[in-house]
């Protein structure tokens, strides 16, 4: 990737590896907070019940936050699908050199079709015209 | 036993030896006296400790007893010591538990007198239950992260079987193909496509811009329902994408050209053309179709706008001696006196199906009574390949051109400089034709050549019987120029002579370029053509005449083709030609007028009228000849003039 890539575009691939690394950091931090709640000897002013309640939400909390960068990481993989598919332009090139191939072979098949069958037409025609014109029938 | 040896026995030694002198003399320390003991013992006892440890009252009380029995000692062993100092510490020791008990019953008799201060029980610290509910608690915490973290891993599990389970398309697959055929690229957070003609040589104005979404699963699922039920043929088959198309390219469109004979009231002409009406349903319509046939559809779509466009544009600008006329959605330019191209534009975007369709039903009706001229495939495929050509220019530039730029000089202006070309030729170079000049040139052709095959057909079918015309049509033409070969010929005696001559077919005009090499231009006037090919008949007939007589061994006296005796004709001229027998004695006069027919005369000599008169007394004059007698060919034997003639000579040049 040594390309020149315009800025807008670097600046994109940029913000995907660092989305990559955000998410993966913030599901091992969550997860190590919700390690250091399940220890948890942190003494604190609040009510015991409270200091509980507190834990369980910030638990749920966090789980819910490695959820979210679980499916962040989805949409990840899904952002960097498309835009593969939208700039890989030597693969598109690709196709479309070979789509031309296949309908220039294409053409040409109809062409020489087309051709033999104008020939065996004109040939029939001329010996048509020539009976039909010389016959009493007309 | 005399040298056995003295073993001295001694006790134990009680006192620690103080030294031993150098006569080997021990001197022996006093051992310690009780009250010397207990001092030294005293020395090491550390109250301190004593008081801090946990030990039971008992002993304490021991200590305590023990401290006043050293009191007591002190007090006793004060002069005895020299030193105080082993009880020194005791009796710090004693003097801070003096200060500590009179704080201490000072402390008492205030808290006692309430006055200052009062002291509060201090509860009984509880026995903590807090592990067993903070474990709990704890639990169904990790318990509901747990389920969350479940709940979330489903859900992805769930649309990844979903789509493997049912074989769903996926969506990145069918944007990969989308991509492979049509231009996309992505503007913030749309995929955006585009389906003009832009990169292949269009300037149309108007942009094909699509929007490319993704399906939801239940419409998918819909789709494949739906594709299932019809046996999976007649369903499109299921696409993970949506294309979105401006409403303005939606639906089918065509263009229609039509040929017709030009009406006198133009307005009405223009509302009564049923042909031109679209069709009111289309197939496939209703049915989500897929994202291929609908790009494919919509570039159609804008094409024929771009096509109508353009034509619309060069029926305006065009000064043409009939003016074209351009009405709604249709064009109308006269090809040729008294026949009309119409072009119309049909679009059916499903939107204005609804207030037109009544207009079209009833149209139909009127139309289907008359009878609808059929609109014209070629005329509309040859538009389609015009305005391709046109794309085709504008990308395609002769080289050597700017790698840049757009644009190029063509071919012919590359050339003009070292051909030298004047400002004529230039200027000539300069003119292109427009796609609607280009369309009525094809289209005048096509007339032209409609019309050359009629008049050749009911000449050759209908009027002439005699000599067979017979007509090959070029297989090799262009769109606006063909080419006819016509062939004149007597049957059975078409080895003897034919006529043959070329007639190509232009846009307004005819050649004709006969045997003798002859080029005769006409105009789009058929009857020119006609009168042509009876002149050329006529001249066959004569010719073919002589030919004959040449193989019968007669003899050609005199020919003209063009005879200036007789009637004046209204086409072409009189021609005659007179044959002699072998032996001479008979001639045969063959005139003929294209007003008339043929005529043939015959002349025998010696002449069987002949009389010697005052004038002419010699007999030798009668061999000069006497006068032609017409002969009535139609009675005459034999299938055709050639054949009569042939007859004829054969009966005249058997010596009867």
């Amino acid at each position: 990737m040594h390309r020149n890539l315009p800025q807008n575009k670097e600046a994109l691939l940029k913000s995907y590896t660092t989305r990559l690394k955000e998410d993966v950091k913030s599901m091992l931090e969550n997860f190590e907070e919700i390690i250091k709640l399940a220890k948890g000897d942190n003494e604190s002013q609040l009510n015991r019940m409270t200091q509980i309640e507190q834990d369980t939400f910030e638990m749920q909390v966090r789980a819910a936050n490695i959820v979210r960068a679980g499916e962040s990481l989805m949409k990840l993989v899904s952002d960097i699908k498309q835009y593969l598919i939208l700039n890989d332009f030597p693969s598109v090139n690709e196709a479309i050199t070979q789509n031309s191939k296949l309908f220039r072979t294409k053409q040409q098949e109809c062409d020489q079709k087309l051709m033999s069958l104008r020939d065996d037409i004109a040939a029939d025609l001329y010996d048509l015209e020539d009976e039909y014109f010389t016959s009493i029938y007309k | 036993m005399a040298n056995s040896v003295n073993i001295s026995i001694e006790a134990p030694i009680e006192n620690q030896i103080q030294e031993i002198t150098y006569d080997g003399q021990e001197i022996y320390l006093a051992p310690l006296s009780m009250s010397e003991n207990l001092a030294r013992l005293a020395q090491k006892i550390d109250f301190s400790k004593t008081e801090d440890d946990f030990i039971g009252p008992a002993i304490k009380k021991e200590g305590e007893g023990s401290s006043d029995t050293k009191s007591e000692d002190e007090t006793k062993d004060a002069g005895y010591q020299s030193s105080m100092w082993p009880w020194d510490s005791v009796r710090t020791k004693l003097r801070s538990a003096l200060t500590e008990v009179c704080v201490l019953s000072d402390v008492l008799s205030i808290a006692k007198e309430k006055r200052y201060m009062v002291l509060d029980p201090i509860p009984a610290e509880q026995i903590d239950n807090r592990p067993m509910v903070q474990v709990y608690g704890r639990k169904k915490a990790l318990a509901a992260a747990a389920a969350v973290l479940l709940a979330g891993v489903e859900r992805l599990k769930a649309s990844e079987t979903m789509r493997t389970a049912r074989n769903m398309p996926d969506f990145h697959i069918d944007l990969l193909r989308l991509r492979q055929n049509w231009r996309l690229k992505k503007v913030s957070n749309t995929i955006v496509g585009d389906l003009s003609y832009r990169t292949a040589g269009s300037k149309f104005t108007q942009t094909g811009v699509f929007e490319v979404t993704k399906a939801s699963e239940d419409s998918i699922a819909h789709q494949m329902s739906l594709s299932a039920g019809a046996g999976g043929g007649a369903g499109a088959a299921p696409s993970a994408l949506r294309v979105t198309v401006p409403p303005e390219l939606q639906g089918v469109a065509f263009i229609t050209v039509l040929c017709q004979k030009e009406q006198e009231d133009v307005v009405t002409a223009t509302l009564n053309s049923s042909a031109l009406n679209c069709p009111s349903t289309l197939p496939g319509e209703g049915a989500e179709l897929h994202w291929q046939q609908k790009l494919e559809a919509a570039q159609n779509v804008l094409f024929c706008k771009e096509l109508f466009a353009r034509l619309a544009a060069e029926a305006v600008q065009l000064d043409a001696s009939i003016p074209h006329m351009v009405v709604a959605n249709q064009i109308m330019a006269t090809v040729l006196p008294g026949i009309q191209l119409l072009i119309g534009l049909c679009h059916n975007n499903g939107q204005n199906n609804q207030n037109n369709g009544d207009g079209v039903k009833s149209e139909a009706q009127s139309g289907a009574g008359i009878g609808k001229p059929e609109h014209d495939h070629v005329l509309e495929h040859s538009l389609h390949q015009l305005l391709r050509a046109v794309h085709h220019s504008n990308t395609h530039h002769p080289f050597p051109h700017p790698a840049t730029g757009p644009l190029g000089p063509s071919k012919r202006r590359c050339l003009a400089g070292p051909m030298a070309a004047d400002r004529y030729e230039l200027l000539d170079m300069s003119k292109e034709q427009s796609l609607l000049e280009q369309i009525i040139q094809q289209a005048q052709h096509f007339f032209m050549r409609r019309r050359a095959e009629i008049v050749l057909d009911t000449i050759a079918s209908k009027e002439v019987k005699d000599p067979l015309i017979v007509s090959h049509w070029n297989a090799l033409n262009s769109p606006t120029q063909s080419c006819v070969k016509i062939n004149i010929m007597s049957q059975g005696y078409d080895a003897v002579c034919r006529t043959s001559l070329v007639v190509h077919v232009g846009e307004k005009t005819l050649k004709c370029i006969c045997r003798d090499g002859k080029v005769r231009h006409m105009s789009y006037e058929l009857q020119e053509l006609r009168d042509l090919i009876y002149c050329q008949i006529y001249q066959h007939q004569m010719v073919a005449v002589q030919a004959v007589a040449r193989c019968m061994g007669w003899q050609l006296l005199a020919s003209s083709s063009h005879l200036g005796s007789g009637p004046v004709e209204p086409l072409g001229n009189a021609s005659s030609c007179l044959l002699a027998s072998p032996s001479g004695d008979r001639m045969i006069a063959v005139r003929c007028e294209p007003s008339v027919g043929i005529q043939v005369f015959i002349a025998q000599s010696p002449r069987k009228d002949f009389f010697v008169s005052e004038l002419v007394q010699d007999k030798k004059w009668e061999h000069l000849g006497g006068s032609f007698k017409e002969i009535k060919l139609e009675r005459m034997e034999g299938k055709n003039f050639l054949n009569k003639m042939e007859l004829l000579m054969a009966c005249l040049s058997s010596p009867t």
